[in-house]
């Protein structure tokens, strides 16, 4: 009899320390996604921190851990930016639903690839099964510039109605490389076709003024006519 | 009751042994029953405690979403927020940051040696399995370990791009990957949600770019047993290159032409759009 007492309390123990987790995630998450500094203020806070540790306050080693970590992350970051392209200029998110398997949230994601920027907005529902975490993308709408070319716009719309963001991103990659190749490659014989019709624009010129001064000299003398140019340098 | 044996010696003495074992018992039993009610009385505390926790977190967290709750342990003028929890928030969002890079496809993390990548894979919006390669970047860029199935062309694959294009080697990598997680979570699909018109298991290979299965097409009460043999001939696409069907029951089929006709390509139909998913 007292033994089934023990067993019900342990229950509601286990049950409410579960709770309790769940509601302190619950609220880090909340204050988290409600919260933003600028870099200023970070910037502003670590000079303070600076201040602090030289005035030798104490817990200073866990401050200075904490700018070590951010310091790494922050590496990390930078490194798969300029490795993959892809630049992410804001990230927010919001958590809808959160139980002990299951967690819904609201991403919102900015960023540029190369020259082309987007705006993504997904829901992320991650799901803990035994012995791994799956993850489910729904709602993914697309905003891209260069949706007025036909071929993007149909990309982008099979892959919103897909919920295919992997394949968004890695296709992003790739085209974005090559649209700044053919960009480059645009200017570069923009520049060089520019100077190749003056080049034959003069040609011309001159030509037109050499029949000219041939007719000129014929009638008049065999000397050669003055204006035309001795030497053509082009630069 | 034994008054006749107390006065002889033996008597008294085993007398006095049972007596001492029965208060023996008692005590023994004294102890465990003030143990158990120790440890109810502890367990309930317990149980109190916590429901007074959970409950301040549920206050907490409900006022949090009224929007009430000021940050604690942050000096209310913005123009000075401590540095602690500015710290912790940044590092946060950061973190937060590199998680949506596994979901571009391509993450990873520099090591004192080089740079470990996290290949992560998926179909449509579901995300699959991820591979990791840890790379050493001297004396010339290499593979130190990494989790690849070994029927992934890796050696080849890094043998053509490894030294002189990293992206272009993790991008055709991520090719490979993707297209055999994609095969092979169509099969299992396949397998789960047309469990009742397959006859027997869905036989594939471990590059799951070779399926055969056979399975049952119903039409005017008569049943046509069919064979399927899905080739997938690029290794880099999800989307079979060959697919061959065939019935089994030839013979009684040319009876009706007509029928058997209507019959194959629905069930062409079938197993295309079950392959295209």
């Amino acid at each position: 009899m007292d033994n089934s007492i023990c067993q019900v309390y342990e229950d509601e123990i286990q049950s409410l320390e579960e709770e309790i987790k769940l509601l302190a995630e619950k609220y880090e998450d909340s204050q988290q996604e409600s919260t933003f500094f600028s870099d200023e203020e970070i910037l502003m806070s670590i000079k303070s921190f600076q201040r602090e540790f030289q005035g030798g306050s104490k817990g200073r080693e866990s401050l200075s851990d904490l700018k070590a970590q951010l310091e790494s992350l922050e590496t990390d970051l930078s490194f798969l930016m300029k490795f993959t392209g892809i630049q992410f200029t804001s990230h927010s998110k919001k958590t809808v639903e959160k139980t002990r398997n299951r967690t819904v949230r609201k991403h919102r994601l900015s960023g540029n690839c190369h020259s082309l920027s987007f705006q993504l907005e997904f829901q992320l529902l991650e799901m803990q099964n035994k012995e791994s975490v799956s993850a489910v993308i729904s709602d993914l709408s697309i905003i891209m510039e260069s949706r007025e070319d036909s071929d993007v716009s149909k990309f982008v719309s099979s892959t919103e109605e897909q919920g295919n963001l992997l394949t968004f991103f890695r296709s992003l990659s790739s085209y974005a490389e090559w649209y700044e190749h053919r960009r480059c490659t645009f200017l570069h014989f923009k520049a060089v076709w520019t100077r190749i019709s003056l080049f034959h624009i003069l040609h011309d010129f001159f030509r037109e003024l050499q029949e000219i001064c041939k007719v000129k000299t014929s009638w008049h003398s065999q000397k050669p006519c003055p204006i035309l140019p001795e030497q053509i340098v082009f630069i | 009751m034994e008054e006749g044996k107390a006065y002889s010696p033996d008597g008294v003495f085993a007398h006095l042994e049972m007596l001492e074992a029965r208060a023996y018992e008692a005590a023994v039993k004294q102890e465990e029953t003030e143990q158990q009610e120790e440890k109810l009385a502890r367990l309930k505390a317990r149980v109190q405690e916590l429901r007074l926790q959970r409950d301040e977190l549920r206050a907490k967290v409900d006022l949090q979403q009224k929007g009430q709750l000021g940050k604690e342990g942050v000096v209310s003028d913005p123009a000075q927020p401590s540095a602690r929890p500015v710290l912790e928030w940044k590092i946060k969002s950061v973190k937060a940051m590199l998680e949506v890079f596994y979901l571009t496809g391509i993450s990873g993390k520099l090591t004192k040696r080089g740079v470990c990548f996290c290949i992560s894979t998926a179909y449509q919006g579901t995300y699959l399995d991820s591979y990791y390669l840890d790379l050493l970047a001297k004396p010339q860029m290499q593979i130190h370990r990494h989790s690849v199935p070994i029927f992934i062309p890796l050696e080849q694959i890094a043998k053509k791009y490894l030294q002189t294009d990293i992206r272009r080697f993790l991008s055709v990598l991520s090719d490979h990957l993707n297209a055999y997680v994609g095969r092979r979570y169509q099969a299992d699909q396949l397998q789960e949600h047309f469990s009742d018109q397959i006859e027997g298991t869905l036989q594939r290979n471990s590059l799951c770019n070779l399926l055969v299965f056979n399975y049952n097409v119903s039409s005017e009460s008569k049943t046509f047993p069919f064979n399927a043999r899905l080739l997938y001939g690029d290794l880099c696409r999800s989307l079979p290159t060959e697919v061959i069907v065939s019935c089994a029951r030839v013979g009684q089929l040319c009876w009706c032409p007509v029928v058997v006709l209507q019959v194959w390509i629905r069930s062409v139909k079938t197993c295309c759009f079950v392959t295209i998913l």
